[in-house]
This record gives C-alpha cells, sequence and structure tokens, in this order.
C-alpha cells in the first residue's frame, strides 16, 4: 500500500526533524541521568549500568540520524574492555509515532512477513468488502426508496445468487488463508542450535532478562519515571532503566514465564508477543534485523501497574553486545558452561 | 397441533378487546411478582437501560481519564466511590476496576437483558401465537436472579479487592490475577454475580426452549417462524450450552480462592490455561449471544420497511444455526498468544474464517431483501441500515484478527478494542435501539417522535465511529488494551475518541428527551402503525397489547408467511 | 372459554427437564474438563507436558545418531524460600540415549519445607518425545532448615521426534521447572509462630547478587 507508505514516510520524517535536536540534547545528559532517582516499582538496583556509565564517560552520544550507521559499521573500540552505553533510540524507530495510523515499521522477518499480510492480502480485502457493502447499500436506498420503486416486488428466492454469495467468500477466505498459514508457520520456526538464549520472566510489575549462556545474570528492568525518560531523550511511559540487550542480525531464543500472574511479552516493531505464564515456560524466535531500541509494553492484564511495566530491547552487534554482557555481574562470553556449571552457591 | 386440548374448539368470538378479561394484578404483585411475559419484558428493558446508564457513566470515565497522556480524574473517581486519599496504586486499581465493571454490566446486565430478557420474552410469545412463555414464574426468577446479580457486582465494588476496592480482574477473571492475585471479596462477589446472572440466563434460555419448541400456534411451523424467533431460539441453545461451563470455571475459581483447591493453580498441578480454554469456551458463543438476536431484530425491521419477506429466509435461519454451532469450536482464537502449538493456530485460524461465511450471507441477504423493495426510511429502518454498515466493518476487522500470525501483534491492542465495539458497541446496541424504535410504540401504546429518533441516529453514528474508529490507528500503532496511562504518540487518537464519547453521550440524551416526549405528548399508537410491510402477529394486537394476548388462535396468513 | 394456546404443562416439563439436563451435562463437562484437559496434555503432550517412561521402556529405546541439546531452567514460586538452580546450563544428548541431570536446592527458611516441581518444555511441540525415567517432580520434596540437595532427573529424548515433522526441526530443548511450596506447607509454616525467615527478597536480582 503506497498510500501508507507515504504517510508513514511523511510522519518519520516529520517527527525526526522535531525530535533530532531535544534528542542530542538529552543523551548528552544521559550519562548523570541515569543515576538519579529509582523509578516507581520497587527495586533499583541499577548498578551495572551506572557504573558502566561513570568508568567511560559518554562518547559524543550519536546524533539520532547517524545512530544506526554508526552502530552498523563494526565497532572498533569497547570490546575487550567490557563498557557500554545506552543506545539513543533513534526516532520513530521501534516506537509509536504522533498520529500513526499504520504499523510501526517492522524490523524482524517475521514482521516483515506479517505486515505484508496486513497491508497486501488483508487490508485491500476488507477495504474492499466494506466499500462494496457500502455501495450496495446506497445503490439500494436510492434505487428502491418509496419514491422511486413505489411497489415493492415480492422476490424472496434466487438459488443462484445466495450459492453465488456463499461461494466467493469461501473463495476469498482460501485466498487470505494460504499465506496466512504459511505466516504461522515462519513465526514457529524453532531457534536453531546455540542461539542466544534470553529468558524473559514477568514480575508483578517489572520484567527480568536472565541470560542463561552468559553466566546466568538477571537484568532487572523498571520503567522509568516519565521526566527521566524525557531527559534521556526516550519517549515517556515506553523506557526503562536497564534494557533487555541482544544482538542483532541474528536468531535469538525468547522463553518467557511469569512469576506470580499472566504477563505478555509484546513488541509491536518487532510483532513479537508471548504469554509468560506462571509455571509454564514459552518459547519463540526473535530475529532483529538491524541495531537499535525497540519498544513494547506489557500485554495481558496483570493488576494495578499493568500500563508502567514497559519493555525496551536493545539490539547491539555482537562485539557490542560481548562488551554489553562484560558489564554485567558474572556475565561471561563463550565458556557458558564452566560459568553457570558450578552450582551458583545461594548468591550472597 | 398437540398442544391444543381437543376439547377446545375454535370459538370466533373476538376476545382481544374484551377488557374485562384483562385482569391486572395490583402493583405490588404485577411488578414483583411478576408471571406476565410482557410485564417482565417491560421489567428487562428498563433494568438494561439502568444498567446501561452505569455502563455507560464507567465507559465517560474511562474515556474522560484516556482524553489526556498521564494519570488524571482516577484519584478524584477513587474519592468519590470511598477511598480517601487514594494512594497511586489504589489509583491504577480503580482503573482495572472500571474495565472490569464497564465490561460485565455491558455484557451481563444491559444487552443480555435488553435483548434477550426484554424483546425476547416480549415478542417470542406474540409472534408465534402463544399466550406467555411455557413457565412464567421461572421467567420472573430469571429476572429477579439477574436483578440481585447486579446488586452483587455492585456490591463487589465497594469491597476491599487487593490493591484498592473492586474487582480489577477485567471481564475474563484469569487466573491466577482473579486467584492468588486478587485478595479480598470483591472478587468472590464479582464472581457470584455472574452465577446469579447466569442462573437467571440458563433459567431463561430453557424458557425460550420450550416456548418455541411447544407453544407455537397451529400453523405456526418452525420454518414460519418470523427470523427473530429463529434468533432466539439459536442464541437459547448457546446458553443452554455455554454458560454452564462459564458455571463450571468460576466456580473452579472461587474454590481456588476460598478452599485451598488448585485448579487452575500451578501451585498444585493445575493450568491457568485451561481457565483460559474453559472462559472462552463459553466467552465465544457469548458473543454470538449478544450479536444473534441483534440479526433477528435487524431481519424484522429490514423486512418490514423494504415491504418484502426477508430474502433466502431459509438461508438466514441456518446461517444463524452454522454461526452458532461453529462458534463453540473457535474459542482458542482469544488465546493465541498463551502458547498454542502451531497445528493448534492453524487450525484456529481457519475455523474462525469460516465463520465469515454464515455472517456474509446474512449481510447480503438482508441487501437482497432490500433490493426491489419499496424503502420507507422510518427510523428503525435507519437504525437497520446502519447496523448493517457498522457490523460489516466490524465482521472484517474480524477477519484480520482472526489470521493467528497477525494477531501475533495485535492481540490485546486497542484494535481488538475496536473491533468489538464495532460488532457489539455499534452492532448489538445499535439493533437494540433499532428494535427500541421498531417496538417501543407497540409496547407503550405510545409513538415516539421520528425526528428525535432520527436525530438520534445520527448523533450516534457519528459519535460511535469518532470513538472507536481511532482505535484501529491505535491498536496497529500498538497501544495495548487495558491500560489508564499511554505513551505521549498515542495523544491524537485518544483525544479524539474521548471527544466521540461526548457526542455519543448527548445521541443517549437525545434517546431519553425522545421517550419522554412519547409519554407525554406521543400520539396514541395504533394496532399496525408502520402499515402493510409489518406482518408478523404483534402488528394483529392492538398497542399495547392487551395483558393477555391471544384469547382467540390467531390465524396463521399462510400469505404473509409464506416464504 | 378461551380457544388459545394452552400450555400442556406435561410435554412443557418434558421438553424444560431435557434442556435442563444439557445444561447439567455441560456444568459436569465444565469440571470434568480438568482431568480430561491434564489426560489429554499427559498423552499428546499438548502445552509441553513432558512423557514418563518406566526404565525398561527406556533400555529398549535405539539411540539415533542425532544430537540434541537440553537445556534446564528453573524457577521458585514468588513466595517460597528455596533456592533452585540447574547445575548445568545444558546437555548435549544423542536422541533415544538416556542422560541424567543435576538440579540443586537449599531450604533458605529456618522452617520445613515441603514443595512440588511442576514442569514442561519448550518448545511445545517436543513434549511428546521428551522423557522422564526418574525426576524429583514425581514427588514432594520436603527440605530441612538450611538443607541443601541434589535433585536428578533422568530423561531420554524419543526419535520419534524425527519423524514428526512439526517438531523435527528442534535443535534445542529446554526443560523447565517451578517449584511452588504446598499449601499445607505453608499453612503450617504460617501457624507455627512467626519464626524468623531467611527473608527471601521480593526482588530475586538481589537474591542472586
Amino acid at each position: 500500500m503506497s498510500l501508507a507508505d507515504t504517510a508513514r514516510n511523511a510522519g518519520k520524517v516529520i517527527r525526526a526533524l522535531g525530535v533530532a535536536g531535544a534528542m542530542t540534547f538529552g543523551t548528552l545528559t544521559m550519562g548523570a541521568s541515569s543515576l538519579a532517582a529509582a523509578p516507581a516499582a520497587p527495586v533499583a538496583q541499577a548498578a551495572a549500568p551506572t557504573t558502566a556509565d561513570s568508568a567511560a564517560p559518554a562518547p559524543a552520544a550519536p546524533a539520532p540520524a547517524a545512530a544506526s550507521a554508526d552502530a552498523a559499521a563494526p565497532a572498533a573500540p569497547a570490546a575487550d574492555a567490557g563498557s557500554y552505553t545506552p543506545m539513543a533510540p533513534t526516532p520513530g524507530k521501534g516506537m509509536p509515532v504522533d498520529k500513526g495510523w499504520t504499523f510501526q515499521d517492522q524490523y524482524s522477518p517475521v514482521g516483515e512477513q506479517g505486515l505484508w499480510m496486513h497491508d497486501v492480502i488483508l487490508m485491500p480485502i476488507i477495504v474492499a468488502i466494506s466499500i462494496f457493502v457500502l455501495v450496495l447499500l446506497l445503490v439500494v436506498m436510492a434505487r428502491f426508496n418509496k419514491r422511486a420503486n413505489p411497489v415493492a416486488s415480492k422476490t424472496s428466492h434466487n438459488t443462484l445468487i445466495e450459492v453465488v454469495w456463499t461461494l466467493i467468500p469461501v473463495l476469498i477466505l482460501v485466498v487470505i488463508a494460504v499465506p496466512s498459514i504459511r505466516l504461522l508457520a515462519q513465526q514457529y520456526e524453532p531457534a536453531p542450535k546455540g542461539a542466544l538464549t534470553v529468558k524473559v520472566t514477568g514480575y508483578q510489575w517489572y520484567w527480568g532478562y536472565t541470560y542463561p549462556d552468559n553466566g546466568g545474570f538477571e537484568v532487572i528492568s523498571n520503567m522509568l519515571p516519565d521526566e527521566e525518560a524525557v531527559k534521556r531523550g526516550e519517549p515517556g511511559q515506553l523506557a526503562v532503566d536497564n534494557r533487555m540487550v541482544v544482538p542483532a542480525g541474528e536468531p535469538i531464543r525468547i522463553q518467557t514465564i511469569g512469576s506470580d500472574v499472566i504477563h505478555a511479552f509484546a513488541v509491536p516493531s518487532l510483532w513479537f508477543k508471548l504469554d509468560a505464564v506462571p509455571g509454564r515456560i514459552n518459547e519463540k524466535m526473535l530475529f532483529i534485523k538491524e541495531p537499535g531500541v525497540y519498544y513494547g509494553q506489557c500485554s495481558e492484564l496483570c493488576g494495578a501497574r499493568h500500563g508502567y511495566m514497559p519493555i525496551a530491547i536493545e539490539a547491539l552487534p555482537r562485539d557490542k553486545f560481548e562488551a554489553w554482557v562484560k558489564t554485567q555481574p558474572g556475565g561471561t562470553v563463550g565458556g557458558a558452561e564452566q560459568a553457570a556449571a558450578a552450582p551458583a552457591a545461594p548468591a550472597a | 397441533m398437540a398442544s391444543i386440548p381437543a376439547n377446545e374448539g375454535f370459538d370466533a368470538h373476538d376476545h382481544a378487546h374484551d377488557h374485562d378479561h384483562d385482569h391486572k394484578p395490583g402493583f405490588f404483585a404485577r411488578w414483583f411478582m411478576s408471571t406476565n411475559h410482557k410485564d417482565i419484558g417491560t421489567l428487562y428493558l428498563i433494568f438494561a437501560i439502568f444498567a446501561g446508564i452505569v455502563g455507560g457513566a464507567v465507559s465517560g470515565m474511562m474515556r474522560a481519564e484516556l482524553a489526556q497522556p498521564g494519570i488524571q480524574y482516577l484519584g478524584y473517581f477513587a474519592q468519590i466511590l470511598g477511598t480517601a486519599n487514594p494512594s497511586f496504586d489504589q489509583q491504577l486499581h480503580l482503573w482495572n476496576v472500571l474495565i472490569t465493571a464497564h465490561g460485565l454490566i455491558m455484557v451481563f446486565f444491559m444487552v443480555m437483558p435488553a435483548i434477550i430478557g426484554g424483546f425476547g420474552n416480549w415478542f417470542v410469545p406474540i409472534m408465534i401465537g402463544a399466550p406467555d412463555m411455557a413457565f412464567p414464574r421461572m421467567n420472573n426468577v430469571s429476572f429477579w436472579l439477574t436483578f440481585v446479580g447486579f446488586l452483587s457486582l455492585m456490591i463487589s465494588a465497594f469491597m476491599p479487592g487487593g490493591t484498592g476496592q473492586g474487582a480489577g480482574t477485567g471481564w475474563t477473571v484469569y487466573a491466577p490475577l482473579s486467584t492468588s492475585g486478587s485478595v479480598g471479596p470483591a472478587v468472590d462477589f464479582a464472581i457470584f454475580s455472574l452465577h446469579l446472572s447466569g442462573a437467571g440466563s440458563i433459567l431463561g434460555a430453557i424458557n425460550f426452549i420450550t416456548t418455541i419448541f411447544n407453544m407455537r400456534a397451529p400453523g405456526m411451523t418452525l420454518h414460519k417462524m418470523p427470523l427473530f424467533v429463529w434468533s432466539v431460539l439459536v442464541t437459547a441453545f448457546l446458553l443452554l450450552l455455554a454458560l454452564p461451563v462459564l458455571a463450571a470455571a468460576i466456580t473452579m475459581l472461587l474454590t481456588d480462592r476460598n478452599f485451598g483447591t488448585t485448579f487452575f493453580d500451578p501451585a498444585g498441578g493445575g493450568d491457568p490455561v485451561l481457565y483460559q480454554h474453559l472462559f472462552w469456551f463459553f466467552g465465544h458463543p457469548e458473543v454470538y449471544i449478544m450479536i444473534l438476536p441483534g440479526f433477528g431484530i435487524i431481519s424484522q425491521i429490514i423486512s418490514t420497511f423494504s415491504k418484502k419477506p426477508v430474502f433466502g429466509y431459509l438461508g438466514m435461519a441456518y446461517a444463524m444455526v452454522a454461526i452458532g454451532v461453529v462458534g463453540f469450536i473457535v474459542w482458542a482464537h482469544h488465546m493465541y498468544t498463551t502458547g498454542l502449538d502451531v497445528n493448534t493456530k492453524m487450525y484456529f485460524t481457519a475455523a474462525t474464517m469460516v465463520i465469515a461465511v454464515p455472517t456474509g450471507i446474512k449481510i447480503f441477504s438482508w441487501i437482497a431483501t432490500m433490493w426491489g423493495g419499496s424503502l420507507e426510511f422510518k427510523s428503525p429502518m435507519v437504525w437497520a441500515i446502519g447496523f448493517i454498515f457498522l457490523f460489516t466493518v466490524g465482521g472484517v476487522t474480524g477477519v484480520v484478527l482472526a489470521n493467528g500470525g497477525v494477531d501475533d501483534n495485535l492481540h490485546d491492542t486497542y484494535y481488538v478494542v475496536a473491533h468489538f465495539h464495532y460488532v457489539l458497541s455499534l452492532g448489538a446496541v445499535t439493533s437494540l435501539f433499532a428494535g427500541f424504535y421498531y417496538w417501543f410504540p407497540k409496547m407503550s401504546g405510545r409513538m415516539h417522535s421520528e425526528f428525535l429518533s432520527h436525530l438520534q441516529f445520527w448523533i450516534f453514528f457519528v459519535g460511535v465511529n469518532l470513538i472507536f474508529f481511532p482505535m484501529h490507528f491505535l491498536g496497529v500503532q500498538g497501544m495495548p488494551r487495558r491500560y489508564p496511562d499511554y505513551a505521549v504518540a498515542y495523544t491524537y487518537w485518544n483525544e479524539i475518541a474521548s471527544f466521540g464519547y461526548v457526542i455519543m453521550a448527548a445521541s443517549i440524551g437525545v434517546f431519553f428527551i425522545n421517550i419522554l416526549y412519547a409519554f407525554l405528548a406521543g400520539k396514541k399508537a395504533e394496532a399496525n402503525y408502520w402499515g402493510e410491510g409489518a406482518t408478523t402477529l404483534e402488528w394483529t394486537l392492538s398497542s399495547p397489547p392487551p395483558f393477555h394476548q391471544f384469547e382467540t388462535l390467531p390465524v396463521i396468513d399462510d400469505k404473509a408467511h409464506a416464504h | 372459554m378461551a380457544t388459545q394456546v394452552v400450555p400442556d404443562t406435561r410435554r412443557n416439563r418434558k421438553v424444560g427437564l431435557i434442556a435442563g439436563a444439557c445444561a447439567l451435562g455441560m456444568l459436569g463437562l465444565g469440571y470434568a474438563s480438568v482431568p480430561l484437559y491434564r489426560l489429554f496434555c499427559q498423552v499428546t503432550g499438548y502445552g509441553g507436558t513432558t512423557q514418563r517412561a518406566d526404565a525398561k521402556t527406556a533400555a529398549g529405546v535405539k539411540v539415533a545418531g542425532k544430537v540434541i541439546t537440553v537445556r534446564f531452567d528453573a524457577n521458585v514460586a514468588r513466595e517460597m524460600p528455596w533456592d533452585f538452580k540447574p547445575m548445568q546450563v545444558k546437555q548435549e544428548v544423542r536422541i533415544g540415549e538416556r542422560q541424567i541431570a543435576r538440579y540443586h536446592a537449599r531450604n533458605l527458611a529456618s522452617q520445613t519445607v515441603t514443595g512440588t516441581a511442576i514442569f514442561n518444555v519448550s518448545p511445545e511441540q517436543a513434549g511428546k518425545y521428551f522423557n522422564k525415567i526418574q525426576c524429583f517432580c514425581f514427588t514432594e520434596q520436603t527440605l530441612q532448615p538450611g538443607q541443601d540437595v541434589p535433585m536428578p532427573v533422568i530423561y531420554y529424548v524419543d526419535p520419534a521426534i524425527l519423524d514428526d515433522p512439526a517438531a523435527k526441526n528442534i535443535e534445542e530443548i529446554t526443560l523447565s521447572y517451578t517449584f511452588n511450596e504446598t499449601h499445607e506447607s505453608l499453612a503450617a509454616r504460617r501457624n507455627a509462630k512467626p519464626a524468623k525467615l531467611v527473608e527471601k527478597p521480593l526482588d530475586p536480582a538481589q537474591a542472586r547478587r
């Protein structure tokens, strides 16, 4: 749908222009601000990122426009030191846009397929059907009102037309069903051997991200208060203190589980949504095509602060991701088995 | 017909005007111990209107809060409801109470009582030529169970419910949020409310089924019944088979909450997902319970004002049967993200889309009924045509959501909210207004104002579309449901939706003015005030019909009912 | 005398009773769904429910050449004062081969605590093929205050997985356990005088750090 695309692009440009300035300012002040007040939710451990911040004084915050280009290039330094600076989100990418009326841009293969399914298959069909019914109604009202047609016919049967309007919808549904089933199959492709595993635990009311292959540390992720988010150049209501950091351009195994009630881990720009049910692990593959920050929100009613446990995924090139892992307590890269095999004695 | 005892032959005398036989009991006996289907229908309608005001007020509170990002009014509302100095969490809990109450009230205490209890009670016996329902006393019990159920829900709003007061579980009452996740009696009262109204509805369903099977006048064969009666028959079966499953599920919730069982508690080996299966096994037929009688009403109206018999009568009747049957095997499309395996998801995707076929048959048959007719745009007809269009829009977004792969993004977003409000708020409620204007003079004996009815339609049409159409945009942009607060980017469409609410509310004001007008200044209604197109049996009776109708056997006019 | 349709009470009662019986039947079905669902899951592996095999059956399973990775995951219900972890992140096993994996649990409370583990595997279509011969999850586990125990599980992956088009592409299976305290244990602890728990902080991250 070119109309939708045009609008989407236009929206992006406008927003990018508007926000760029604020953004640059925001990222510059970020190093200081991440130490600031704890969010509403109970935990206030922000140890890892903050130490990282102070260790590596903010390298000139990448302007939003340059962000993706910068990230795509193999990041030269940083690798071994284990340093990490939260990436500045690109305006309009991985987040809702002002007055947006189409799907968020998609950054995963499943998302692209899903978007295609909606924009190319479903949308034209449903718009056509709605318009068809509307036109029929208008025609009927114009041609067969009392003035135009004073004497009503008594026709109440026409087998042919009844068969036609049964069969044509069936055909339309078959046209929809084929790509729909294909899309489903694609979404169920299991993650391959060796794919990074992230276990997402839903708590009332925050998220925990555990990296069993990298030492088993858990990142606790709370929403940032709105003022704090805006200060950091992130969208309010969506920004978090500690993001779920993952490598871009490779399959990731996301496992979800709830610790108390059912939550749902959802990221619209990645076409990803999976319930976190207590006592039952769910799994789905996630593939993020390019580095960036992608926001989502809990999508299953989970109590009072259901609306205040957002999700922020930061996808980084592999080496930067590994550098981030090393900033985490007990974070290891590579020889994960040995590290975790020693029965992690009840942490002290 | 076996229902006519042999010793009671045909008596040609017209008793309809014999008011001496029209014994009406005293006020208390008539309205509190009523066994008269029309009186009970009236009670249901008044009750539904009242519940509708409450549920509508709740949605007003929600739209006020959502008009802007941030939390503006919840604290204020919490104070009104009796929580002094509500904490932030208590305010947020109130939000969950509001969405829960709105859902439960609108489903169980507004749409169902109005469309089945109200119009069903009033017109099913009349349309089949029966003097009353099969079990008049049970009919009364049904109503008062529903009424007490509503009280129980109201009480629950003032009980402790965990974080704050009231039940904040959503109308779906998912475990474990509704079990270990909500301490306090509020959720128990809400569950009990569902028990009561559910029991009332099951009794009502038994009553309708028996009435329609046994009490038809001679000549009124099943295939000659008006489509409204067909729709109520199918609905009654859905109620009969679906509601007990809900009753079982919520009873298990209750024992999980209070008696240490672990049906849905993972701690004892239960599975919370099973609750969802049970709930939606009820929940999906439930949405057809709400819309099928609406289909029936629309069929009557379209036929009346086209002055034509319904096109493809049998197809219409069996399309409803098909919708009812398929409605029982598609439930897991509400659970696409719970972790279903791929084959299950593919099955439910395919099965769900099948429903579009009988629904399409209905839409096209209505249009074909109008085709070649001599259309009169009286108020019920305008609402009915509006219904067809709005329901189509709601239906096609249902086809989008049916696709499990697409639903992965849209599940639990505002797109879903938009979809089900298009089929229910704009579908079922529009059919309710259509039916109301169609039959109000018949029930009250007074004509409403055609002008005000048309005016209400147009204001309502603009209002509800402003509320709900932008929600599609919010949904595809990713705004989740059941959020009191949202990212700034969602502000624009939310503002419009809240503005639309004000317009919609104004139309409800016009509705009440119209009723007032009818009672104060409305013309007396004739027996058949819609003229030649109105052929069903209620139009052979006076307006309002005598307290006891059909003391003389009605004549089933084969020509009028020839299909 | 009226000539209306006079309700035939007998016939009405009959239809009414039949309808009522249908409703009661559905009510019963609602309750029956709990054991039926459990049975269904156990038989079909639905929802990632694992299978249980005896040693004899397991010994007769042919070992296929393909190697599959089995990952281990552990969870503890929020209020339960246990530390519970797998002793290995993952194992490489040949399909059909018996293998032992160990978990490790420690009671952090100063009272005896009894718990049961519930479990499933992901991706869920692997449930049908994941067989446990011996598992700590088959029975209740009781730990004395401060007690520290290994918890073994012996399992194998059924070679039939290679014939299932929906499951044959799976290269890693995750076995997940969640320990929950039994109601009795919880009640006993609550009734005991307010003994001091080695408080397990609400935030699991702090427990780990």
